[in-house]
């Protein structure tokens, strides 16, 4: 017996009715369509799918002309296995900075803004609609703070929040930081109840190879602080680590460290939970709505220029990820942060083989199974130039493949099939930058996490929250953007990528 | 193709011999043979098999050679060959799990599946997981196969008539240059569409030959571009075509690139069209095998009347001719009449139910104009539009083939110049192309 669904995406089983869902519910556009439904992410890449997609999008003209685009493409556009990316040697990169991605739809603000006006005055407006901006105005809003306002140029899932690996982890080797993630890994744990929606937090532990010597010292002494922080973080042999995750080639690292309590989520319901939480605790989400300005005067910031508009403002967070140097500029603010691409690939979905989410501390190179069984992974690029690019290369593909079929033989006629790229958001300390702006009262900052913002993103916007409502507390002090003029930097060294 | 030894092979489904002709892929093979479950879908677990049966739809995934999820309607069928269909413990045919398709006949939301309580929601999370995925892993390891990489002042992707012409157009200075034109065909023989002889307007087969023995040398056969980038690299040249060639790489450095890759034939929604038995009218036309004796064709415009006769000239029975719209070419030779599809019924499908009437058949197949694959122009920032006339996103291009993006060319199907458009649109974006 097989039910009567009308399916749209045979590739993930997505009905015309899941289609209707997602659009009632505000995820109309569509990248946010692809990505709510899952449409358009299996083996077929959209070919078969976003035809009828745009069909019923366009049906009743439900969808204004300029927004009937496709979603954007991501190579490989054929399943094709890692062992023929693996064998390129890629010719070195361009010392030109590249010009990145454009907007599918072409110039000018996303045709599916708006029309109607913002609010003339808020009390908080958060600029950037990822993960730290709408967890943070979700505990404004519960805390009474006052008219709160997000304002996000793309759609939710635009920046890096709707681009990670997913990876959460308490294996960190400052104090602050391993008790920011302990709390926001607990805060998963809870999401749904919390947010009603899913998020898939799997706890498959995290392993932290170690190809030498001095790594392996390194992450010696990283686990004494772990341990005393609670968490069960130990040294495994080199075998131990093959019992957890039995693909590996054992004779590639000396040991690791291993934490059974780490895992992996899935990033984008995260934005769309705490985005409509945010709302039903009637806090305003605006996407589609790029700031342009940042008006101050006599010391504090006044108000916000948008494409839609001013919007007054007693409090302005900058809360752009890697675009926060850019949007502090428009208060005449310089951040010390510099953005670097960070490429990623997903691959054909496989049955479940994988734990852990496992990484190599001395290439960069990171992999785990996602949810939906796909080998989703990346690896840092020491030749990257800094830079706001999320365009994709063939580099990654061939240096990512060679390294990952290396430590998993068995990966090497598995295809991979979506490639696509984020920004890292690098401060110099790799630790980020909090709270106030010296000489621009009113300007808060919430940015520079890094490769890792998104696990810390529950606590950091829970903290930030109370902070603004008159809490004291540490790390506001400890992260504030005053430390780098006074040269008190905040090291953090378990970096992945 | 290789005539000598014996025209019969065999091999293996889930342990059971299968006769297939040399020649045949493994799709056209099972179909032969009458089988029509390839696999279980992901989700629900209902019964797949092959749609489009040209690589574009991904629902003929198979477990090959030890090999996961590759496209039994890619893969040729060998001696020997041993085929198993993934995501069905018990057997494709009697999958347990797809209980999960009638227990949720409305879907299954999982975004807010068991939400309510976190012991629900780990038993959710440990439910998902376990159903996840297709494939199992590769049987056994694969190191890095070598790649090449050349040097080309043109790369032309697609050897229908589109990229024929336009090959041709480009010049013959440009041609004989160092690193010239060079001509990509992902199939083992150049012609496109056109091979299909569906439409009268495009060139015949032997057109086709002669085009492309004019062109000689510069043809790269089974060569599939499975990417494009800007070139961003140290090198000289404006972008990096990704060929994948039997198995291996090719990384072609192109001054300009002109994409022809015409288009992928789409399904329809309406409910059981993922049912095993309705397939690409145009994936039947090419099929070297029948699946069946009596069709029902859906289509729309042209492209349904095109494919009808063609079908019927293969030696099917037109059971109905249903046209989505009102206008299409006159035809008093078919049976079209204009309707909706409702559902198609049985597995494989047996019946489709067109308004309040059931027609019985033995495969339904569906005639919507192919969609422009215009994924490897846009990825690099071309603009494409939706056109509902032309039924997908055809790359914009003006009168010779530009697109938005100063190097990249775009001609036929893929830009929404299909049919007697692409011999035309091809020949003026091979001459802007050649000349820069
Ligand atoms: C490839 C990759 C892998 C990663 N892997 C992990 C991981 O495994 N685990 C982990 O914890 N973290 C990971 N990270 C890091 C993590 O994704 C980020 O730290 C986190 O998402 C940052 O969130 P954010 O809200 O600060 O920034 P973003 O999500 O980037 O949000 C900033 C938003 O600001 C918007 N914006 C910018 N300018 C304007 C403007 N002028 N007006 C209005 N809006 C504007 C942007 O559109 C964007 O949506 C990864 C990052 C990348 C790129
Ligand atoms: S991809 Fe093989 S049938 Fe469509």
């Amino acid at each position: 017996m097989t039910a009567d669904k009308s399916i749209v995406c045979a590739c993930e089983d997505v009905t015309v009715h899941d289609l209707e869902d997602a659009v009632a519910r505000g995820y109309g556009d569509i990248e946010s369509l692809k990505r709510y439904t899952g449409l358009g992410t299996g083996p077929c890449q959209g070919k078969s799918c976003e035809v009828a997609a745009m069909r019923i999008c366009t049906s009743g003209n439900k969808l204004a002309p300029g927004a009937q685009v496709p979603f954007r493409a991501r190579p490989p556009f054929a399943p094709t296995a890692m062992a023929e990316f693996a064998g390129l040697q890629a010719p070195p990169p361009s010392s030109e900075p590249q010009p990145g991605l454009r907007p599918t739809w072409g110039k000018g603000p996303h045709p599916l803004q708006p029309a109607t006006p913002l609010p003339e005055k808020v009390d908080v407006a958060i600029i950037g609609g990822g993960i730290m901006g709408l967890a943070l105005a979700w505990h404004l809003a519960g805390e009474g703070a006052g008219k709160v306002l997000v304002l996000e140029r793309g759609y939710l899932c635009e920046g890096a929040s709707g681009r990670n690996g997913g990876g959460v982890r308490a294996q960190w080797t400052t104090p602050t930081l391993i008790e920011l993630a302990k709390e926001s890994i607990a805060f998963m744990g809870r999401f749904a109840q919390e947010l009603g929606i899913n998020v898939w937090l799997r706890k498959g532990g995290y392993l932290f190879l170690a190809h030498d010597e001095e790594t392996l010292r390194r992450i010696e002494g990283s686990v004494d602080l772990q341990r005393k922080h609670g968490l069960p973080t130990r040294i495994v042999t080199a075998g131990e680590a093959g019992e957890i995750a039995p693909e590996l080639d054992t004779s590639k690292f000396l040991a690791a460290s291993w934490n059974p309590e780490d895992g992996v989520v899935f990033p984008w319901p995260f934005l769309w939970g705490y985005a409509e939480g945010a709302r039903r605790r009637g806090a305003q989400v605006e996407t589609f709505t790029r700031v342009t300005g940042i008006e101050t005067g006599q010391g504090r910031v006044r108000a916000l220029q948008t494409d839609r508009g001013r919007v007054a403002a007693d409090r302005i967070v900058v809360a752009c990820g890697a675009w926060s140097p850019q949007v502090a500029k428009l208060a005449g603010v310089q951040l010390p942060n510099v953005p670097y691409r960070h490429e990623i690939v997903s691959s054909e979905p496989l049955k479940p083989f994988l734990g852990p989410l496992v990484t190599m501390l001395g290439t960069g190179l990171y992999f785990s199974q996602s949810m939906r069984g796909e080998i989703v992974g990346g690896m840092g690029d020491p030749q990257e130039l800094p830079g706001l690019n999320q365009s994709s290369s063939l580099r990654f593909l061939a240096r990512y493949s060679r390294a990952l079929t290396e430590l998993v033989p068995r990966l090497g006629s598995v295809k991979l099939l979506r490639q696509w790229a984020g920004c890292y958001d690098v401060t110099p300390d790799h630790s980020p930058v909090l709270g106030e702006t010296p000489g621009v009262a009113g300007l808060l900052q919430m940015s520079g996490f890094v490769g890792h913002g998104f696990m810390m993103a529950p606590a950091v916007a829970r903290r930030m929250a109370e902070w603004m409502g008159g809490t004291k507390d540490e790390i506001f002090e400890r992260f504030a953007l005053r430390r780098f003029a006074e040269g008190r930097l905040e090291k953090e060294t378990f970096i992945i990528g | 193709m290789d005539r000598d030894g014996p025209q019969t092979i065999r091999i293996s489904l889930d342990g059971q011999a299968i006769d297939a002709q040399r020649g045949d892929t493994v799709a056209a093979a099972l179909l032969r043979a009458g089988i029509t479950t390839f696999t279980r879908s992901i989700k629900y677990h209902r019964p797949r098999g092959p749609f489009c049966l040209q690589g574009s739809c991904g629902q003929c995934l198979m477990r090959i050679d030890g090999a996961p999820s590759l496209l039994a309607c890619r893969v040729l069928a060998e001696e020997g060959m041993i085929c198993q269909r993934q995501n069905a413990p018990l057997g494709a045919e009697k999958d347990i799990f797809r209980a999960a398709d009638f227990l949720f006949p409305e879907g299954l939301d999982h975004h807010h599946l068991m939400t309510g309580s976190r012991l629900l929601g780990r038993v959710a999370l440990e439910v998902a997981r376990r159903l996840a995925g297709l494939g199992e892993l590769p049987d056994k390891p694969r190191a890095p196969v070598e790649a090449e990489l050349r040097k080309a002042r043109l790369v032309i992707v697609g050897a229908g008539p589109a990229g024929l012409a336009a090959a041709r157009a480009a010049g013959d200075a440009l041609r004989a240059a160092e690193g010239g034109v060079l001509l990509l065909e992902r199939e083992p023989r150049p012609g496109g569409g056109a091979l299909l002889a569906i439409d009268p307007a495009l060139p015949d087969r032997d057109q086709i030959a002669q085009m492309a023995l004019a062109l000689q040398g510069e043809v790269m056969l089974d060569s599939e571009c499975v990417g494009l980038y800007a070139n961003d690299t140290a090198l000289p040249g404006n972008a990096l075509v990704a060929v994948r060639q039997r198995g291996r790489l090719l990384l072609l450095i192109a001054e300009r690139v002109l994409v022809a890759v015409g288009g992928a034939s789409q399904p329809l929604p309406f409910a059981g069209v993922d049912r095993p038995g309705v397939h690409a009218a145009r994936g039947l036309v090419a099929l070297p095998a029948m699946v069946g004796e009596r069709l029902v064709v859906v289509g729309e415009g042209k492209e349904l009347v095109d494919c009808a006769r063609a079908l019927r000239r293969k030696g099917y029975l037109l059971e109905r001719v249903i046209a989505l719209g009102k206008s299409w070419p006159a035809a008093a030779d078919l049976p079209i009449e204009e309707n909706q599809p409702r559902r198609a019924l049985g597995n494989p499908v047996r019946a489709l139910q067109v308004g309040d009437s059931r027609i019985h058949c033995d495969a339904v197949a569906i005639a919507m104009n192919p969609a422009p694959l215009h994924e490897l122009a846009s990825s690099v920032g071309a603009h494409a539009r939706w056109v509902a006339e032309v039924g997908g996103f055809p790359i914009q291009v003006d009168g010779e083939g530009r697109t938005s993006v100063p190097w990249l060319f775009a001609a036929g199907r893929c830009a929404g110049l299909g049919g007697s458009a692409a011999l035309n649109s091809g020949e003026a974006a091979g001459r802007a192309a050649g000349r820069g």
